[in-house]
C-alpha cells in the first residue's frame, strides 16, 4: 500500500484531515457554541420555590444534559481516527458542495410558508404544486398546471370536505 | 382471553378494517417508492388520525409499518433500487434472480418469507408483551430511568453512519424536549418569550420535517436519476418443496429478526443485514451468494419482516421505542392520550391486542396485495419526482398546520427539515434524534423522581440491582462500536 492510500484509509486528504479532521472541527464548535448558549440561559432559569422541597430545579437536568453532550462533541473532530471508513463515508457523502437547485428549493420552500397564512391552504398548495415542478426544471407545461388544480383540489376535498379538516381561506375570503 | 377477544371484535368493525387495508396499501406504496419511508408515511399520517379512534389509527400505523417493510423489497428486485433501507441485503440475491429470468419467483419468496418472519414476531409478541409489561410493573423510577438511558445508549449501536452522531443527535433530541414549563417546578425554559414555545416543541412537525422534509431537498439533487425496471408480471409464490428447503434459514432469521427488533433502538436494516449474513454463513453453497439464491433472498425478508413485530415488544410493554418507526407509533399513542409502558396492557389491553391482530391481518394483506399488486408497484416508480415531491410538500404543509391550525408549527416543520437536511449530510440520521425526543420526558421525570426518592444523591441509585444492571448494559452498548478495532488490535498476526 502506497503512502498516499494510507493517508486516505484514516481520512480524504482533500478535507485537510491530518491531527483534526477540519470539517468535523467546525461541526464541533457550532454545537459547542449552541450547548454553551443553552447553559447559560439554564444558568437564568427561576430556582424552585422553597415550598417543592426537595424537588429539583428547572436547570439541573438541561446543564447535565448539555455536558454529556459537550463530551461527545469533543470526540467528532477526532472521530475519523476511531473509525475511518465510517467517516470516508460521510466525507463522500458531504464532500460535494450543496447544488444550487437545493438552495433555490429552501428559499421557495421558505417563501411560500412565509405568505401561507395570508394566502390560505388552497391557494399555497396550487401555488407550490405549480412552482416546485417548474423549479425543479419540469417542462411540460400542460402536465403541470392540470397537476397544480387537480392534486390540491383533491387533498381539499378529502381533508377539509371528507374528513372535516378546517382549512384556512387566507385571500380566497376577499373574494366572497 | 376476554381481551384478547375484545381486540380482535374491534378490529372486526368494517371501518376499521377497511383503515387497516388503506395502511397496508399505503405501506407497500410508500415502501416501494425509493426516497419515501414508512416514518415518513407514518408522520404524515398522524395528524390526521387525531380524529379517528384511536384504535382504528394506531392499528392502521402498525399495518403500515409491517407493509412498509415488504414494499421495500419490490423495487429491490425489480429496480434494484431498495425502496426502503431493511431491503438493501433483499437487492443483493433479489435483483440477480430477476435478472436471471426470475423476477415472478423472487417476489414470491419476499413475499412468503416476510409473511412468516412477521408471524413469527407477532406470536412472539403477543407472549413477550404482557411478561415485559408485567416485569416492569416492579420497576420504580430509578429503574425506569435506568432503562431509559440504556435505550438511548443503544443508539451508538444503532444502524448508521456514526456512532457518536447518533448519540449527539440522541442527546440533542432529549435537550429539545425539555424546551417549554418544567412540570415539577412549573418554570418555563427556553421559551425566548415565545408564547408558543412554553407548551414545549411539538413532536408531530418536528418529525414530519425530519423525515419528510429533509428527504424532499436530498432527492432535489437526484431529479434525474433514471432506473432500469425488470418485468414481472405476476408473483410466483414457492412451492412447498422449495420452502421445507428453505426452512431453517427462515425460522433462523425470524427468531434473529425479531430477537434484534426487540432490542432498543435496533431496526429492520440491522436484522436484515445479519439475516442475510446468518443465511450465508449457514449455507451449504455460500458461493451462490450474490448469483441470485433464494436464501439470500428469504434469509433478510424473514428477518427485517420479524424485526419490525419484535420492535413492537419494547414500544408497548416498555414505552421504549424498538426503532425509529415504532417511535412515531409511540408518539402517537402519546397523541392520542394513552400511557405507554406496562400501563397500557394493564389499563387497555383491548388495544395491544387489535394492535397485534392489525400486524397479523397486515401480513396476509400484503401477501394478498403482493400475488395481485406486484407488477402495479413496480410501475409507482416511474411517478415523476418533479410531482411526487411537490405532493410530499403539500401533505407536510396540510398536516403539521392541521396538528393544531397555527403556523408555527408549520415554521417548526419547515426548519426541521432544513437542519436535518444538513445534518443528514454531516452524518446525523433522524432516527435518534426522534427517539431522544421521544425518550427526553421520560427520562427528565424518572431522573428527578429518582433524585427526590435518594434525597439528591446520585450514587444511592446504586442501591438498585436493577439501576446496576442497565448501568451494565449501557457501558456494554456504548463500546460496542469499538469492538472491532478492539478485536482486530488483539488478534494474532498470520505470517503471509
Amino acid at each position: 500500500m502506497s503512502d498516499e492510500k494510507k493517508t486516505f484509509d484514516f481520512a480524504p486528504k482533500t478535507l485537510g484531515a491530518g491531527f483534526i479532521h477540519k470539517k468535523d472541527l467546525v461541526l464541533a464548535i457550532i454545537l459547542v457554541a449552541f450547548g454553551a448558549f443553552m447553559y447559560y440561559e439554564a444558568g437564568k432559569f427561576p430556582e424552585a420555590p422553597a415550598i417543592l422541597g426537595d424537588t429539583l430545579n428547572a436547570d439541573v437536568f438541561p446543564k447535565m444534559l448539555i455536558t454529556i453532550l459537550f463530551i461527545l462533541v469533543a470526540i467528532i473532530p477526532f472521530e475519523f481516527k476511531l473509525t475511518p471508513a465510517k467517516i470516508a463515508k460521510i466525507d463522500k457523502d458531504r464532500g460535494d458542495k450543496t447544488p444550487p437547485i437545493t438552495w433555490i428549493s429552501i428559499l421557495l420552500l421558505l417563501t411560500i410558508v412565509s405568505f401561507a397564512e395570508f394566502l390560505g391552504a388552497v391557494v399555497t398548495m396550487f401555488i407550490t404544486c405549480l412552482l416546485l415542478p417548474l423549479v425543479w426544471g419540469e417542462r411540460n407545461y400542460i402536465a403541470v398546471a392540470i397537476y397544480s388544480v387537480v392534486f390540491p383540489g383533491f387533498v381539499y376535498l378529502l381533508f377539509n370536505k371528507l374528513l372535516g379538516l378546517y382549512f384556512n381561506p387566507g385571500i380566497l375570503e376577499l373574494l366572497k | 382471553m376476554e381481551d384478547v377477544i375484545r381486540g380482535f371484535v374491534l378490529l372486526m368493525e368494517v371501518q376499521n378494517l377497511l383503515l387497516i387495508f388503506g395502511g397496508v396499501l399505503v405501506g407497500v406504496l410508500v415502501g416501494a417508492l425509493p426516497g419515501l419511508s414508512s416514518p415518513m408515511a407514518i408522520a404524515l399520517l398522524m395528524p390526521f388520525t387525531i380524529s379517528l379512534d384511536p384504535v382504528a389509527s394506531i392499528s392502521m400505523m402498525a399495518a403500515l409499518y409491517c407493509a412498509g417493510t415488504f414494499g421495500g423489497s419490490i423495487t429491490a428486485i425489480l429496480i434494484n433500487a431498495p425502496g426502503a433501507p431493511p431491503a438493501v441485503a433483499t437487492a443483493l440475491d433479489g435483483y440477480q434472480m430477476a435478472k436471471n429470468g426470475e423476477p415472478g419467483r423472487a417476489l414470491g419468496l419476499a413475499a412468503v418469507s416476510s409473511v412468516l418472519g412477521g408471524i413469527f414476531a407477532i406470536v412472539i409478541f403477543l407472549f413477550a408483551t404482557p411478561l415485559l409489561a408485567d416485569i416492569a410493573l416492579k420497576f420504580g423510577p430509578v429503574e425506569y430511568f435506568g432503562l431509559s438511558v440504556f435505550a438511548l445508549s443503544m443508539l451508538a449501536a444503532m444502524s448508521g453512519k456514526s456512532s457518536i452522531r447518533n448519540l449527539v443527535a440522541g442527546a440533542l433530541g432529549v435537550f429539545v424536549s425539555t424546551i417549554g414549563v418544567h412540570l415539577a417546578t412549573g418554570v418555563e425554559r427556553y421559551d425566548f418569550g415565545v408564547q408558543e414555545l412554553t407548551e414545549g416543541i411539538k413532536f408531530v412537525p418536528v418529525l414530519i420535517g425530519l423525515f419528510a422534509m429533509s428527504e424532499l431537498l436530498a432527492q432535489s439533487k437526484t431529479l434525474n436519476n433514471a432506473v432500469e425496471r425488470m418485468s414481472a408480471k405476476a408473483l410466483r409464490l414457492p412451492t412447498i418443496a422449495e420452502l421445507k428447503s428453505l426452512k431453517g434459514t427462515i425460522l433462523r432469521s425470524s427468531g434473529l429478526g425479531t430477537f434484534i427488533g426487540i432490542l432498543p433502538a435496533e431496526g429492520s436494516t440491522v436484522a436484515a443485514m445479519m439475516g442475510y449474513n446468518e443465511a450465508k454463513r449457514f449455507s451449504k453453497t455460500p458461493e451462490k451468494f450474490g448469483t441470485g439464491c433464494a436464501e439470500g433472498i428469504v434469509g433478510p425478508e424473514a428477518a427485517n419482516n420479524a424485526a419490525a413485530g419484535g420492535a413492537m415488544v419494547p414500544t408497548l410493554a416498555l414505552g421504549i421505542p424498538g426503532s425509529g418507526t415504532t417511535a412515531l407509533i409511540l408518539a402517537a399513542l402519546v397523541m392520542h392520550g394513552f400511557r405507554p409502558g406496562p400501563y397500557l396492557i394493564t389499563e387497555t389491553p383491548h388495544l395491544v391486542y387489535a394492535i397485534f391482530g392489525a400486524m397479523l391481518f397486515a401480513n396476509f394483506a400484503f401477501l394478498g396485495i403482493g400475488l395481485v399488486g406486484a407488477r402495479f408497484f413496480s410501475y409507482v416508480t416511474f411517478i415523476p419526482k418533479r410531482f411526487l415531491w411537490p405532493s410530499v410538500f403539500v401533505f407536510s404543509l396540510i398536516g403539521s398546520y392541521a396538528y393544531s391550525s397555527a403556523i408555527f408549527d408549520v415554521w417548526v416543520m419547515l426548519l426541521s427539515g432544513i437542519i436535518g437536511y444538513f445534518a443528514l449530510r454531516n452524518g446525523f440520521s433522524p432516527a435518534p434524534f426522534v427517539m431522544g425526543l421521544i425518550l427526553g420526558k421520560m427520562v427528565e421525570e424518572t431522573f428527578t423522581q429518582s433524585m427526590v426518592i435518594y434525597e439528591s444523591n446520585f450514587m444511592n441509585f446504586f442501591d438498585s440491582g436493577v439501576f446496576i444492571f442497565f448501568v451494565i448494559l449501557t457501558v456494554i452498548s456504548l463500546s460496542s462500536p469499538f469492538w472491532p478495532q478492539i478485536r482486530a488490535k488483539f488478534k494474532p498476526k498470520t505470517v503471509e
